[in-house]
Formats: structure tokens, C-alpha cells, sequence
């Protein structure tokens, strides 16, 4: 990992996205101070942490397994931090009950961690991080251990909790849905690099980067020549299609990669013009995939170039296996990256 | 200066570390290089020489002591694994009635001491023996059970459960669907069991194996009852040691390199060739039990229960000739309190010392084992390795040879040892150090680490996070590692015989001693004191050395 740099805002929901191996875990317990930094510092605020043990930080952090200490109490759990600070037993009761209200588990306290659901563990695991009132809250991916819809659920609960305590948190998942639900921003990482740090909006709409545009959801990439420009929006040549582009940062003549997402691509119904300000495309269609409220298709430019496509399910009427189809697109959500520059 | 500072988390491991590696190094390879340069060294110490290796081994009756010991070694494996292994699959996969109890049965002979079993084969079929005097009677003829094939029934019916659970265990964990598989391609169940289940299993079984292997390579206690005049490698330098005279006791040198040589060969081929070879198949129910018809099932029943309680006859015809009226050597069938009268007469100094050396070195070895333990689960690096390898020594150490050792390190010079309790407790400590470090690392490994940082990152330090919240988290391994440690040190001879001295005698060495003259009755007396003593606390801890020392073989 080298070349890290971050500022991290008061308050800000920052996720560290990545595959598994990208350096997010390794930055987070850098933070948690979990492993050595070989250079560089970490600060909050005015105060730089790196230098100081871990048990000195006053970081809360949330572990992927929970972590939960399965000889205490759940009370006992979340006491334990403020055992460690020397609060008065007094001052440990009321905020263990407030912690365990903060998490929707009042009168959870005298139970023993084996009675409790994946969930509430999770809850247990934030209450019990929170409640020594860290200047900083780290999750390492909190969720993974969750069916889907809890996960779901929990994160939204997450969001929440972060927001009404307004708690600077830097979240650590491989889930690229997850980090767009409830992130403030996004680092995405590979190879112990930051590829594109930005909202989650302009993160998944204008990547920065082959790796980012294909990490962030399904997408296609084509392969194209950049056409010689005479009037009129830039154009990319793939096999003897052509596809407009509204930005274009490539010579004339370059090789390029071509992106577009599945749902970029709209279908043109029956001898319809395509939308105002949409460039249009023809195709055979392969094989269509009903999945509920969308249809996915894959389709074929001409030249034998394969396409993704998502489309609504009242727009998939249209979509019959073999038959040709005409699709639409805003040049704008074209996204075109260099050879060899990512 | 960034190099010679040492990480926060870094910090405990290291000094603990330290003060481990300055224990093993100053008891264990301090005098283990005492053992090896007294066997470089001319008799009177002063002079660098090889010949001391040429002068042992050009006399035809060591050779023979390190060809008897290997010979002795290699039959007792063959026969120990023989036994185990139908027996191991017997318990895993037939249905047999009583199993529980006959896998609780089947790992005693672990603790109970052999050379007690040893004594006991002696009374029943030595020459005087009960068994041989009532065939003789009968005009039976029945020879010599002195030499081989004592000793090795002796090291079978004691060293078995080193392949038996370790067998067992594999056995049970391997996913059946691989089983399924083969059979739905159209293999045969016996074709299945030897082309899939055996192969296996096998690394578990040779690692068992080969522990057996290095057992019967350092046992000092079962040749001393049974070899009469064949030469074995650890009594022979005992002897040796004991009988010599001058400065260097150069000649048991010789002998006690061999024997460490042997040992430890076998514990490298244990450790990095098998380990890496076991089958990982991570099933997460036990395979079902076979259905037979009646015929097998009695065939494996009493096969099973016969071995394991042939195992157990030993002790308890030990125990029961313990209340019988001896006249000197000679057993009269009548029941007596006599035996226990004199024992108690003369042996309640002795009994006090070995429950107080048990305790000591039960406790002290739980102090160094459980950090070492805790060090080498947590912590990556090449010392780490080295501290392992290290801890580990000890099993592949003849007690004879590190007693030997001893002396010779701390005998003379700035600190003197020998003589005193101390050094005892020190031997028994090192010796049984693998028992605490295995069993701690074994219960560690179910430890989420993450338990820790979270401890250390709600603000505990990382030394109070060990000692209030990991240690009470290892409690049971902590506590079935001191029993065994405990068990195995109350019925410890091979080191005792060397370095104990008048006012601080054992049980074992009152009834070694009773063995050599005439006392007989002592003698049983004792050895049944020892089988209640080891007995007791392995049965109250039963349940935890199951989850904790035996799982790990």
C-alpha cells in the first residue's frame, strides 16, 4: 500500500470499496491501529494516532465476525470499554441501557451472547462501540455475515444511527450496492491503490477507470478505433458500428475501450424515433431473461459484438429471441477509456 | 532507529518471547549442549575428541543397545498400529454397544504409567510370575515373557491410543459424500474403503504412529522392569552415567546423542512431512454408522472390547495383588492390608514429594506453556517458528538424557543445582511443557483473534486483555493441560532415577527401588498408589482432556 492520502470529513460516511485483497482492510486497521504503518501518519483533527497503541485511541470499531466476547453478558459486552475508562458504575448502567436503546435491544442486557440472533450480535457489536463515544466509528464489513434481506435492512438501520449521531465512520465492504446505499462518498480501492474517490452518483455514472466501471455493477465494454472527427459528436467505430460519445479524451485512430451499462441501453419500440438528444443502434436479440420487474437480453451489433442489456419489464414485450432491435442511448453515459491508461 | 523500535502490539509477545526462549535455552539446549560436548570431549574434559564415539560403538553391546532399541521401536509400531486401526474404525463407523465408555476406557493407558504396566507383566508372567506358576502347575510349559516380546506387548497395549485416536478423529471428519461418490461411479463398499477412507486417514495414522515410535525410542521405566540383559539405549546410558567415574561422563554422552539423534529424526519426519499431508475434508457431520449384519457386529465388539480392556487387566491385576500377602518375592492368596501398612511405614515423605513436584510443575508449566501457546497462535515470524520447534524438543527428549543433562549443566559453576528439588521440578517442567503449549494453542485456534483487538480497541491494554479476557477464555485447555502435566509427572521415572536424591524420593523411585530388592509387596503397594493418583484427576477432568490433549494427537 503506498500513496494513500484522505481526508475524511466530521460526520462523513466513507467507505473504503474494494475486492477482496485491494488494501481496504489493511487501511482500516491501519486506522484501528491493528497494523504498523512503514511510513506516513494518520491524524483525527489536530491529534495524530498512528504513534499511540491501539487501546489508546479512542476508536470504535466493528468487526466482521462481531467479535463478540462470548464469556460476558450482552451488558457485559458493551460495559466493557467504560470498565476500561474507569466510568463509575453508576454513569455504566445508564449508558449501557442507552446503547442498548440506541440499538432497538432494551432489556437485552442480562442476556448471554449464544441467545441472540446473527442480528442482534450486530447490534450488540455497534452498541458496544459506540457507547464509549469514539471520535471515529470503523466497520469492517459489518454485513457479510447476514442473510440478504437483514443486510438490507441493517444497513439502512446503520445509515441511520450514523446520521442521527452524526459519528465520522469509515466503512469497509466488498459489496458495490451496499457502498452505494449508504455511503456520503466512496474510495474505491485496488492493488493497495485509490482508483476514483468521489460520490457514490459520479462513482458509478462517470468511472475514472476501466477496473472502477467494471467493479461498479455489470457494464459493457467493447473494443473500438476512435473515428477521424469531422462535425457533429465524437464517434467510436466498433466493427462496422459506430457509437457516438459525448466526452472523448483519445487521438484520432487510438484503440479504446467502450463502455455503456445494461440500463444506459433503452429499447425503441416499433418504428419509434429514439428520444430527443439519444443516438440509436441496431441489434439481433440472442436470449432473453425474465427476472421480474427487469428482462435482461443479450443481444448482437452487427460485426458479432455481444451486448448487455436491461430493459423493464413493459418495454420487454418487444424483446423476442432472434429478431432485430432498435436501441437507444444518451452519448452522455458512453463512458470511453484509453489502452494502457488504466 | 525505526528498526530497533518495536510496534505497541508487538511488545508483550516479544518480552514474553524472550522470557521463554531464555527458560528453554537455559534448562532445555543449554544442557542438551552439555550432553553433546560431553560426548566430544575426552574423559577428564580437557581435550577435544571424536574417539569417544569409536571407543562405544566398536564394542558389539551398544551397537546392539541401538539396534534392540530400534528393533523393539519398529515392532512395537507395526503391532500398536495393527491394533488400532480396525479398532479405530470399529469405534467410528460400526455399531457398538457401549461405545462412549469404550472410547473413554480405550485412552487411559495414555496416563497410566507404563513401566507400572511393565511391573504388572512381570507379576503375571514373569518367571515367579501368578499366570506362569499356575501353567506350570498344570504341566503347561510357558517360556520367557523377559526381553522383546514383553516389552513390546508391554508398549502395544499401552501406546496404542496414540493411533487409535488420532484414527478415529479422521475417520470421523472425512465428508461422506466423497464415500457416496465413489460408490455412485461404481465402486464396491470394500473398494471405496481402500481406494478412498484408508488413504485418507493414513497420514493420521503414521503420525500416530511415529509418536508411538519415538515413545518406545526414550521409555526408560518398560526396559528397566523387562530387558534383564539385553542392552536397551536409555537404561544403558543411564547405567553408563551412573557407574561413570570419571571428570566427563563422556561414554553416556555418546549414548545420549544417539538417542537424541533417533528422536528427534523421528519428530522432523512427524512434524513437516505429515502435517503438510493431512486431508483437510471438513465434514460437518460425523459419517454414519455402518450396518452390518449380526455376525460382523459381535466380530468388531469383541474385538474392541477385548483390546481395550486387555489394555486395563494389567492395572487392575496390580491393584488387586496390591491386598495379597507377599513373602518377599512370593504372592500367597490371601487377602492383606500389609503391603499398604509398610508402604505408608516408609513412603509418606516420598508420596508427599510427588504430589508437591505435580503440582509445582503442573503450575509452572501452565506459567511458560500458556504464553508460549499464546505467542505461537498469534504471532508470525520466524521466531515464532523457532519457538515452537523449540517447545516442541522436549517430546523427542529422552527424560534419561535431559536428567543427564542437567546434572551435567548445573552441577559445578555459578549455579548449582543438583542435589536439591529444584532441579527435579525444573526437568519435570521442561519435559512436560509440550502438554500446556499444545493444549493452549489447540483452544486457541477456536479463539477469534478479532476478540482481542476488540478488547485492545475498546480501550484495554493488550497485557490486561490477556490475562482478563483470553485466559479466562482458555480456562479449559489451561486446566486439562496441568492434569495431564499433573498425571504424567506424579508417575514420572526416566529423569527422576537420575536426578533425585535421599530426602526427596518419589513414589516412583520407592517402588523402582522395591522392584530391584526384595520388597514386592511395596513394590504393587505403590504402583496401585500411582494408578489412584494418575487415575482421580483424569477421570474429574475427563470431559475437558477429551476437548483439549486428546483431540490434538
Amino acid at each position: 500500500m503506498r500513496n494513500i492520502t484522505l481526508e475524511i470529513g466530521n460526520g462523513e460516511f466513507f467507505t473504503l470499496l474494494g475486492p477482496s485483497g485491494c488494501g481496504k482492510t489493511t487501511l482500516l486497521r491501519m486506522i484501528a491501529g491493528f497494523t504498523e504503518l512503514d511510513a506516513g501518519e494518520i491524524r483525527i483533527g489536530d491529534k495524530r494516532i498512528d504513534i499511540l497503541p491501539p487501546h489508546r485511541r479512542n476508536i470504535g470499531m466493528v468487526f466482521q465476525n462481531y467479535a463478540i466476547f462470548p464469556n460476558l453478558t450482552v451488558g457485559g459486552n458493551i460495559a466493557y470499554g467504560l470498565k476500561a475508562r474507569k466510568v463509575g458504575n453508576a454513569e455504566i448502567t445508564t449508558r449501557v441501557a442507552d446503547a442498548l436503546a440506541l440499538v432497538r435491544l432494551q432489556g437485552y442486557g442480562e442476556r448471554w451472547p449464544h441467545q441472540l440472533s446473527g442480528g442482534q450480535l450486530q447490534r450488540v457489536a455497534i452498541a458496544r462501540a459506540l457507547v464509549i463515544r469514539p471520535e471515529v466509528l470503523l466497520l469492517d464489513e459489518p454485513l457479510s455475515n447476514l442473510d440478504a434481506r437483514l443486510r438490507v435492512d441493517m444497513r439502512a438501520e446503520i445509515r441511520e444511527l450514523q446520521q442521527r449521531l452524526n459519528i465520522t465512520t469509515v466503512y469497509v465492504t466488498h459489496d458495490q450496492e451496499e457502498a452505494l446505499a449508504v455511503s456520503r462518498r466512496i474510495a474505491v480501492m485496488q492493488a493497495g491503490r485509490i482508483e476514483q474517490l468521489d460520490t457514490p452518483e459520479i462513482i458509478y455514472r462517470k468511472p475514472t477507470s476501466l477496473f472502477v466501471a467494471q467493479f461498479m455493477g455489470t457494464t459493457n465494454v467493447l473494443t473500438g478505433v476512435v473515428e477521424r472527427r469531422t462535425s457533429g459528436p465524437a464517434r467510436v467505430r466498433i466493427g462496422p458500428v459506430e457509437v457516438e460519445v459525448a466526452n472523448l479524451d483519445a487521438c484520432e485512430g487510438e484503440t479504446v475501450s467502450v463502455c455503456i451499462r445494461p440500463e444506459a441501453l433503452q429499447i425503441v419500440g416499433g418504428g419509434q424515433a429514439a428520444p430527443a438528444g439519444m443516438a440509436r443502434i441496431e441489434a439481433t436479440i440472442g436470449r432473453v431473461e425474465f427476472i421480474g420487474a427487469l428482462s435482461r437480453l443479450d443481444v448482437e451489433l452487427a460485426g458479432g459484438m455481444a451486448l448487455k442489456v436491461a430493459v423493464l419489464d413493459d418495454m420487454a414485450a418487444f424483446a423476442k429471441p432472434g429478431g432485430s432491435i432498435v436501441l437507444a442511448y444518451d452519448p452522455a453515459r458512453v463512458t470511453v477509456f484509453r489502452r494502457g491508461a488504466s | 532507529m525505526r528498526a530497533l523500535t518495536i510496534a505497541p502490539l508487538a511488545r508483550l509477545p516479544v518480552a514474553m518471547g524472550v522470557a521463554a526462549f531464555l527458560f528453554l535455552g537455559l534448562f532445555l539446549l543449554y544442557p542438551l549442549w552439555g550432553v553433546l560436548s560431553a560426548s566430544v570431549l575426552t574423559p577428564d574434559g580437557t581435550a577435544l575428541t571424536f574417539g569417544n564415539y569409536g571407543r562405544i560403538l566398536s564394542r558389539s553391546f551398544y551397537r546392539a543397545s541401538v539396534a534392540n532399541t530400534l528393533m523393539i521401536g519398529a515392532l512395537a509400531t507395526i503391532t500398536t498400529t495393527l491394533i488400532a486401526v480396525p479398532l479405530a474404525f470399529a469405534i467410528a463407523r460400526l455399531d457398538i454397544p457401549g461405545k462412549l465408555l469404550l472410547i473413554g476406557l480405550a485412552a487411559l493407558p495414555l496416563v497410566l504409567p507404563s513401566f507400572v504396566g511393565a511391573y504388572a507383566l512381570l507379576l503375571l508372567f514373569g518367571r515367579a510370575g501368578v499366570v506362569t506358576q499356575f501353567l506350570n502347575s498344570w504341566g503347561v510349559p510357558f517360556g520367557s515373557i523377559y526381553g522383546v516380546p514383553g516389552i513390546v506387548a508391554v508398549y502395544t497395549l499401552t501406546l496404542y491410543p496414540y493411533v487409535l485416536l488420532p484414527t478415529v478423529a479422521a475417520l470421523k471428519a472425512i465428508d461422506i459424500s466423497v464415500e457416496e461418490a465413489a460408490q455412485s461411479l461404481g465402486s464396491s463398499p470394500a473398494r471405496t474403503f481402500r481406494t478412498i477412507t484408508l488413504p485418507i486417514v493414513i497420514p493420521s495414522v503414521l503420525s500416530g504412529a511415529l509418536l508411538v515410535l519415538i515413545e518406545t525410542l526414550e521409555n526408560f521405566g518398560v526396559p528397566a522392569v523387562l530387558a534383564e540383559d539385553m542392552p536397551i539405549l536409555s537404561v544403558e546410558t543411564y547405567k553408563l552415567f551412573i557407574g561413570e567415574t570419571a571428570a566427563n561422563p563422556s561414554a553416556a554422552g555418546v549414548l545420549g546423542v544417539l538417542l537424541i539423534v533417533l528422536t528427534a529424526s523421528v519428530l522432523v519426519i512427524q512434524r513437516r512431512y505429515l502435517a503438510s499431508r493431512r486431508f483437510a475434508t471438513g465434514a460437518r457431520v460425523a459419517p454414519p454408522v455402518i450396518r452390518t449384519g449380526t455376525g460382523w457386529r459381535v466380530v468388531a465388539t469383541t474385538y474392541s472390547w477385548a483390546v481395550v480392556l486387555l489394555a486395563l487387566v494389567p492395572f487392575f491385576a496390580i491393584v488387586v495383588l496390591s491386598f495379597m500377602e507377599f513373602r518377599g518375592p512370593v504372592l500367597h492368596a490371601a487377602f492383606s492390608l500389609k503391603n499398604y501398612v509398610e508402604l505408608f511405614a516408609s513412603a509418606q515423605r516420598p508420596l508427599a514429594n510427588t504430589l508437591l513436584f505435580a503440582t509445582l510443575a503442573a503450575g509452572a508449566a501452565a506459567f511458560i506453556g500458556v504464553p508460549v501457546g499464546w505467542i505461537v497462535v498469534r504471532t508470525r515470524s520466524v521466531w515464532t517458528g523457532l519457538l515452537d520447534v523449540t517447545a516442541t524438543l522436549p517430546f523427542a527428549v529422552a527424560g534419561t538424557i535431559l536428567a543427564i543433562g542437567l546434572v551435567i549443566a548445573f552441577n559445578a559453576g555459578g549455579l548449582v543445582l543438583t542435589g536439591g528439588w529444584l532441579i527435579m521440578v525444573l526437568a519435570y517442567t521442561v519435559r512436560k511443557l509440550p502438554f500446556t503449549v499444545r493444549a493452549s494453542s489447540a483452544i486457541l485456534h477456536q479463539i477469534d483473534p478479532s476478540l482481542e483487538e476488540a478488547s485492545i480497541s475498546l480501550g484495554v491494554s493488550p497485557l490486561r486483555t490477556l490475562l482478563r479476557l483470553i485466559v479466562p477464555l482458555m480456562l479449559g485447555g489451561i486446566v486439562s493441560g496441568m492434569v495431564l502435566t499433573w498425571v504424567t509427572v506424579a508417575s514420572e521415572l526416566s529423569s527422576t532415577v537420575v536426578l533425585y536424591s535421599g530426602p526427596w524420593r518419589t513414589l516412583t523411585i520407592v517402588m523402582f527401588q522395591a522392584l530391584e530388592g526384595t520388597g514386592a509387596g511395596v513394590a504393587v503397594a505403590a504402583a496401585s498408589l500411582l494408578i489412584a493418583i494418575t487415575l482421580v484427576p483424569v477421570l474429574a477432568a475427563y470431559r475437558l482432556l477429551r476437548r483439549y490433549e486428546l483431540s490434538m494427537l
